[in-house]
């Protein structure tokens, strides 16, 4: 604390999750607050999918069991899901850089934008992928 | 027309912690918010306390949180706001010393630390250390910083961590880093380039949103990051 703080009482306002809940955000704060999130989130499945490999070390058989599962279709739409937050992090770890090695800062709105764009198409692409067998049955072809 | 003005309102010597105070005033449109913590002040409750200067946005005094965003009270007007309910605040993360004036002591110790003068090690020429336009035109934007904090006092790299220099002191050490007189960029690299320095900036551009100056502070940074990495090779 500082000297003149020291000689009068002040009040101690510092509480870092009041001031990032009540603070006012713009894109800059979303793009960091949804970057840390699907990091975190990320590293999570990170996990998960070593040990959905572990059934390796038990065998082809079990290993193919197991893989057959991932292919149901709500498990499909989960992977689906995770896409989501592959996307948002990968493009904004290029916006990230951008900012840090270009003059991205000069058009950080601009290229929160576009990721966000260029993130939908890639999204709705990859469903059309992974859905393809399902999409060509319900229209018959 | 009817505004309210919901004041966070701390007085040392009596009370323990802060409270939210309304007052409902008659104002013009056109005034400042300034102009109604004025209004306050002088026709309701003389007790309120305020940094107020220059009121004209060139002093920094008057940097408060207005509506949940840092801004100067001098530089927007009761028509800006869309709700006539105005919440005030100080700016946060700094001690409340009364009312809306904070403690800046910590704000300027690190502002200290990048050496915020002219360091030339040649001799002073007769006349005067010559800047060409070029030259100067790199550091024009830096200049015109004016100390408010509300940049520092929106970072949230800065709330999390007391020790974190902020993009206040930061951009100062831009403006000598790259200023053709200066013949310390070194020693202010060496400052930056660490961890409670440039490196815990993560590009949210909090503080650019509120800068009075509309400094891209963002950019500058990452033009000093670009520095301090271009040294290690």
């Amino acid at each position: 604390m500082s000297e003149t703080a020291k000689k009068i009482k002040t009040f101690d306002q510092k509480d870092w999750v009041k001031e990032n809940l009540s603070y006012h955000k713009d894109s800059g704060s979303w793009a960091w607050i949804y970057h840390r999130i699907t990091g975190l989130a990320l590293m999570g499945y990170l996990f998960l999918h070593i040990y959905s490999l572990s059934t390796l070390t038990s065998g082809k058989e079990a290993f193919e069991a197991k893989m057959k599962t991932f292919l149901s279709p709500p498990l499909l739409a989960l992977e689906w899901l995770l896409f989501v937050f592959v996307l948002f992090h990968s493009l904004n770890g290029i916006r990230v850089v951008l900012v840090d090695w270009a003059d991205g800062a000069k058009y950080h709105k601009a290229l929160y934008r576009y990721s966000w764009i260029i993130g939908i198409i890639l999204f709705l692409a990859m469903g059309f992928v992974m859905f393809s067998h399902e999409i060509f049955k319900l229209f018959g072809k | 027309m009817k505004v309210t003005l919901s004041i966070l309102r701390f007085d040392p010597e009596k009370d323990e912690k802060p409270y939210r105070k309304d007052y409902e005033i008659d104002v013009d449109p056109s005034f400042r918010i300034l102009d109604c913590l004025d209004k306050v002040k002088w026709d309701i409750d003389g007790g309120l306390a305020y940094r107020r200067s220059c009121s004209h946005g060139i002093c920094g005094s008057d940097a408060m949180m207005i509506n949940g965003k840092n801004m100067l009270a001098c530089q927007v007007l009761v028509h800006d706001f869309k709700n006539k309910y105005i919440k005030i605040d100080p700016i946060p993360s700094l001690p409340i010393i009364k009312d809306l004036i904070v403690d800046m002591e910590s704000f300027f110790a690190k502002y200290d630390v990048v050496k915020p003068y002219l360091i030339a090690k040649s001799q002073p020429p007769a006349k005067e250390r010559y800047q060409s336009i070029e030259d100067r035109a790199v550091i024009d934007e830096a200049v015109n910083c004016i100390l408010c904090g509300a940049c520092s006092a929106s970072c949230p790299s800065l709330w999390t961590n007391d020790s974190y220099l902020g993009p206040a002191a930061m951009l100062k050490a831009y403006r000598f880093v790259f200023d053709s007189r200066d013949d310390a960029a070194n020693e202010r690299l060496d400052v930056v380039d660490s961890p409670d320095g440039l490196w815990r900036c993560h590009t949210i551009f909090n503080c650019v949103e509120v800068c009075p100056k509309e400094i891209n502070i963002t950019w500058h940074l990452s033009q000093l990051k670009k520095k301090c990495a271009m040294r290690e090779f």
